[in-house]
């Protein structure tokens, strides 16, 4: 079997090498997928754009979406992806650093699976990121 | 000039005799008055002449009985006819006589003697019979009658004649009285009376004409017309003296008018600006509210994210050299942890502090003892090692809203934990004051290091501290927050305090009082905009 992909959309680089280096701690057997806006996650997601030579039945197996993205928004691609068939039941997890009760709503309402806000610590950091996937590609039953 | 006057004066004698006035009603009275004692006098006369002229009559009947009656009847007895008929011819020129008659009475005759003179009739006539007696010397005996009529037509001839003079006389006599009555009642009265009525009628109290005045002699003294006129006079004059006092009046009350319209014009002017101002301000404010509210998303993304990253390099950097440092290098590292965890209360009191001021209130029935017991439950947790004695007043029940009444007693409580830390035996209690009967008071009180009342001005003002950092941790937006969160709920909070002794937090919700100040009321003069 193939070992899942997590598509990782973070447009910050530190934060991005922050979560590479947290995923590197996991002993895990997943890769990690990091774009750095929402138009890449969208190319990445439907294997099209610069990633058109990827192969399109290798979807990512949990999206982790930040929301706060240049151009299109976290909120956007969230949207566009669930509208989408083939990305109506993928867990997509809202990571952030904002606890705005609006945005947890909004992030609901568009059908988000989870929405996670990033402890201050890294170790914290890392356990989340562990347990997040954990929980959605292991333990969670999901339709093949 | 005196001779119009004169017509004129008689015109309207005429006019108030063809009126139903007073005059008219005069002159009835006194015409009907007076005949009717014409009638009963003339009455009264006519009866007594009547009376008087029949006992004439009949003294004349008597009188001719006395002076013919033997006569007669020696004729009678001598049958002397033609003595007989000048004898009845001479009774008969009498006064009143009609007619005379004599019969002869004898049963031995065959033709008695029958002479009459005139006729008799049986209307309006007195009619008497007198026996003729004949002296004999052994007995006298009846030898005829003398019949006398006497007529009262010339008596009712004469009354009837009395009477017409009478009425005649009395009518004119009457009518003559009354036109005079009448003339002197309208000289003396009625005149006047026109004339009171024509200057009452053309009178106008805001162009006051002279004082009423009656064209006529003056009297000796006054009578009562006089009284009239000056009893009006008296009645004008204070009728002008009101009008005048009214006038001035209203026109007092016409100046106030304008003026009060025009202050009505001026308020309702500054209530326009005023409500124009107060929009403006609203709108001002609720732009305000929003860049705060924006504001405070940047904070919690903006700021917490750099910091995020700060921590975790941090923390990368320590784990992965770590066996190489020196002691100066790792103390570095401490002291980046600190200022990233302090950095880090602060984004998180701050958010704390503006989220009480925002969102709305859901009130619903909240009880404070429970927050209470759950926030030094959840301490005790955290601090096994802390001797802590508790007081909590059971079920104080309030109407607020729970999410903020848990996080306000959450920093009352909070803060006595803090200033508790240094006592060997701290106590933290909680209750409701019965002073205050209208409005409940609550207070949170502590044992711990108190503060210095001069400074309490200072208590609620976010981002203050009456102790050093080094002595007690804390952001200093704990009471600030517990400020907004009373304020929001239409309370009052105050402390009272004394370095060492502890400290006592009190505050109420939905305070009617809250305008009207107290003398330790520090929380009042600074209500969040």
């Amino acid at each position: 079997m193939d070992r899942d992909t997590i598509l990782l959309v973070e447009d910050n680089p530190d934060e991005a090498e922050l979560a590479q280096l947290a995923f590197a701690r996991l002993d895990s057997c997943y890769d990690l997928q990091i774009v750095t806006n929402g138009e890449e996650a969208l190319d990445f997601s439907f294997a099209s754009g610069r990633y058109e030579h990827r192969p399109a039945e290798r979807k990512p197996g949990l999206i982790l979406l930040d929301i706060d993205l240049p151009q299109i928004s976290g909120f956007d691609v969230l949207r566009t992806l669930r509208a989408s068939s083939s990305y109506s039941h993928t867990p997509i997890a809202m990571l952030t650093t904002s606890d705005e009760r609006d945005d947890i709503a909004h992030g609901y309402a568009l059908g988000a699976s989870s929405y996670l806000q990033k402890p201050l610590d890294f170790e914290g950091f890392a356990q989340l990121l562990q347990a997040v996937s954990h929980y959605w590609l292991r333990l969670n039953t999901r339709i093949h | 000039m005196a001779e119009f006057w004169k017509k004129r004066k008689l015109s309207e004698l005429r006019l108030a005799l063809e009126r139903r006035g007073i005059g008219r009603r005069l002159l009835v009275s006194i015409i009907l008055f007076s005949s009717l004692v014409t009638l009963i006098a003339t009455g009264v006369q006519l009866f007594t002449d009547y009376k008087r002229d029949l006992g004439l009559i009949k003294s004349r009947l008597v009188d001719i009985e006395s002076s013919y009656i033997g006569s007669i009847g020696a004729s009678l007895w001598n049958l002397d006819v033609t003595q007989l008929r000048l004898q009845l011819d001479g009774i008969r020129q009498l006064p009143d006589i009609s007619a005379v008659a004599v019969y002869e009475m004898g049963d031995s005759s065959s033709s008695p003697i029958v002479i009459e003179s005139g006729e008799f009739t049986e209307v309006n006539t007195i009619v008497r019979d007198y026996k003729i007696v004949r002296q004999f010397p052994s007995q006298e005996r009846t030898i005829g009658v003398l019949r006398v009529q006497a007529s009262l037509e010339q008596l009712y001839a004469r009354l009837w004649d009395k009477a017409v003079v009478i009425l005649l006389s009395q009518t004119i006599k009457t009518f003559l009285v009354s036109m005079f009555i009448l003339l002197m009642f309208y000289r003396l009265v009625t005149v006047h009376l026109g004339h009171i009525a024509r200057h009452l009628s053309a009178f106008n109290l805001s162009t006051p004409g002279p004082a009423l005045r009656l064209n006529r002699r003056a009297a000796r003294e006054p009578d009562e017309l006089d009284l009239v006129v000056d009893s009006f006079n008296d009645l004008t004059q204070k009728l002008q003296d009101a009008h005048d006092h009214m006038r001035q009046v209203n026109l007092a009350l016409a100046d106030d008018i304008v003026a009060r319209r025009r202050a009505e014009k001026e308020v309702s002017h500054l209530n326009a600006v005023l409500e124009e101002r107060v929009a403006q301000r609203t709108s001002e404010l609720e732009a305000a509210n929003g860049e705060l509210a924006s504001f405070c998303y940047s904070v919690s993304h903006d700021l917490r994210a750099p910091l995020r990253r700060i921590e975790g390099f941090r923390r990368i950097l320590a784990e992965q050299v770590a066996p190489d440092y020196s002691d100066k290098q790792r103390h570095y590292l401490q002291r980046i942890e600190a200022g990233v965890q302090e950095m880090s209360e602060m984004i998180d009191s701050f958010l704390q502090l503006s989220r009480a001021t925002q969102g709305e209130l859901y009130v619903a029935t909240v009880n404070l003892s429970d927050f209470v017991s759950s926030a030094i439950a959840e301490l005790r947790a955290q601090h096994p090692e802390r001797q802590l004695e508790v007081s909590i007043e059971d079920n104080i029940c309030v109407e607020a809203d729970a999410r903020f009444v848990r996080m306000l007693l959450n920093n009352l409580v909070h803060n006595a934990w803090k200033y508790t830390s240094k006592e060997p035996r701290a106590l933290i209690e909680f209750g409701r004051l019965n002073a205050q009967q209208d409005v409940p008071v609550y207070f949170v009180r502590d044992n711990g290091a108190g503060f210095d009342m001069r400074y309490a001005s200072r208590l609620f003002s976010p981002f203050t501290r009456l102790h050093k950092s080094s002595e007690f941790e804390g952001m200093g937006i704990g009471l600030a927050t517990v400020q907004r969160i009373v304020a929001r709920h239409g309370g009052r909070v105050w402390a009272e305090s004394r370095p060492g002794e502890g400290a006592i937090f009190y505050f109420t919700f939905w305070d009617r009082n809250k305008d009207s100040g107290q003398g330790h009321d520090i929380a009042g003069g600074r209500q969040p905009g």
